[in-house]
């Protein structure tokens, strides 16, 4: 293809895509100033407003330090705004400690550890804590993390036992 | 008390130090998201004229994609000079102008009519400027010949009120014609229909009445009737006299026009004695009897109706 027929499409490529109506994105995030990547462009950081996006399928990435990254794909349907409100889940520390002996810890069924006292960073939220003896479960627990917190682990034996 | 300082200082800082797991742990909770739209509305412009007068009401519809059943907004409110619509986002047609606003004068007189266009998802439309003006005046019909009702393509029709021409047009090949003029004439008592100024015969001439209606429907019977018997003859000039006896003197009972027809019955030498017929003001036909100087008429050729002056065009 000659230069100049490759430069034509170029302007036609351009000027189609110009015929798009424009879509004003705006997007607020808890917490605040957090980046936001679109399709795998950084936009700025919350809160953004009147960013002009097209209708279509566009991919969110939302990523702060302490925080849960965040993916989020979306076909944007034609409208005068699109208004996206993200809330981030908080990572906690957490120590945990158990007196028992013996014990080797698994967390949502693929993170393990043997020591007594170890730190754990947690997303907020439910997480299943299995405990294994000698390769047995002995234990199965729900633990709720909704603050930075020491946890310590007691062994409740089964009244059969 | 010794015993635990000495151990600690054996066992250095590292015995208070806990290990860190090595990553962070998630849960894969489903983050809370909230997305919600925006659509603006779309606001139409559009402004009005009104030539002569301004109905008390006007009803607007706007219909969209074409779609004449249901509309999608009905509006009726004064004669304003613009009227603004606002529509939600994204009703329209926004590919094609197939959406329509239908416009309806609240008054018999005035014509409704649509106004077409492109839609936009949301924002201001600006429309062209329209007139709100009287329904076209119509005539309509079929030329024919009055001699053997066979129609007549290519006859010359005109509308007028003297002296102004308000629409002309030729019958089509069917006989069939339709003129409509513009409707302010509605009121006027001198409209008048004239039908075959390019044919041998005496053009055809109608009054036509709009005070009770928009539409008339005349039929054009053109030339000789069929109670003329006998050889049909055309007076070939204006002002030609028809006399009650042959003998110089004798009483003109009409003065004929150009292409009147005359059934000749009797000959002399110099006069031919025949029946013409006279239109009424009620529209009956009368037949009178009387006498014509042979050099004012001349034989009916049907081969050819058409004047030498217009263009020929064929007899069906």
């Amino acid at each position: 293809m000659n230069p100049w027929n490759r430069f034509i499409i170029c302007i036609l490529a351009v000027s189609g895509s110009t015929l798009h109506a424009q879509i004003a994105l705006n997007v607020n995030a808890i917490p605040r100033q957090v980046e936001v990547i679109m399709d795998g462009i950084s936009i700025g950081e919350t809160p953004i407003r009147n960013q002009q996006i097209i209708p279509g399928p566009h991919n969110f990435e939302i990523i702060k330090d302490g925080y849960a990254p965040l993916t989020y794909s979306l076909i944007v349907n034609p409208a005068k705004a699109v208004n996206l409100d993200f809330y981030l889940n908080p990572i906690y520390k957490i120590k945990f400690t158990t007196e028992e002996e013996g014990l080797t810890f698994e967390l949502n069924k693929n993170h393990q550890w043997s020591d007594k006292k170890i730190r754990l960073e947690l997303e907020a939220g439910e997480h299943i804590l299995s405990v294994y003896k000698k390769d047995k479960v002995v234990d199965e627990q729900t633990i709720l993390v909704d603050e930075p917190k020491q946890f310590k682990y007691f062994f409740k034996k089964k009244l059969s036992d | 008390m010794v015993v635990i300082l000495l151990s600690i200082f054996a066992g250095g800082c590292s015995m208070f130090i806990i290990r860190s797991y090595p990553e962070v742990i998630y849960n894969d909770r489903q983050p809370l998201i909230s997305v919600t739209y925006d659509y603006g509305e779309i606001e139409v412009h559009l402004p009005l004229v009104y030539p002569r007068y301004r109905p008390e009401q006007i009803a607007f519809q706007v219909y969209s994609g074409g779609d004449t059943t249901f509309p999608l907004i009905s509006v009726m409110q004064g004669p304003l000079d613009e009227i603004v619509l606002f529509l939600p986002h994204g009703v329209l047609d926004v590919e094609d102008s197939t959406n329509l606003i239908k416009i309806m004068p609240q008054d018999y007189d005035f014509r409704n009519f649509y106004v077409p266009f492109k839609g936009i998802g949301a924002g201001r439309i600006d429309l062209p400027v329209n007139a709100i003006d009287f329904k076209p005046l119509i005539v309509q019909g079929v030329v024919t010949l009055a001699q053997n009702d066979s129609t007549l393509s290519g006859v010359a029709l005109s509308v007028q009120v003297f002296p102004a021409t308000l629409a002309r047009t030729k019958s089509d090949e069917n006989g069939i014609f339709e003129m409509g003029i513009p409707g302010e004439f509605m009121k006027s008592p001198n409209i008048e229909l004239i039908a075959g100024s390019n044919l041998i015969f005496k053009p055809f001439r109608q009054k036509l009445d709009y005070s009770n209606t928009k539409g008339i429907y005349q039929d054009v019977r053109i030339g000789p009737s069929k109670t003329l018997e006998g050889p049909i003859y055309l007076t070939n000039k204006k002002y030609v006299h028809f006399r009650e006896n042959p003998d110089v003197g004798s009483d003109t009972k009409f003065l004929l026009d150009k292409g009147e027809s005359v059934a000749v019955k009797r000959m002399t030498r110099g006069e031919y004695f025949g029946d013409i017929e006279v239109l009424l003001q009620d529209g009956k036909l009368v037949v009178f009897d009387g006498w014509v100087v042979k050099e004012d008429l001349t034989l009916m050729q049907l081969e050819n109706i058409f004047s030498k002056e217009s263009n020929h065009e064929p007899v069906e």
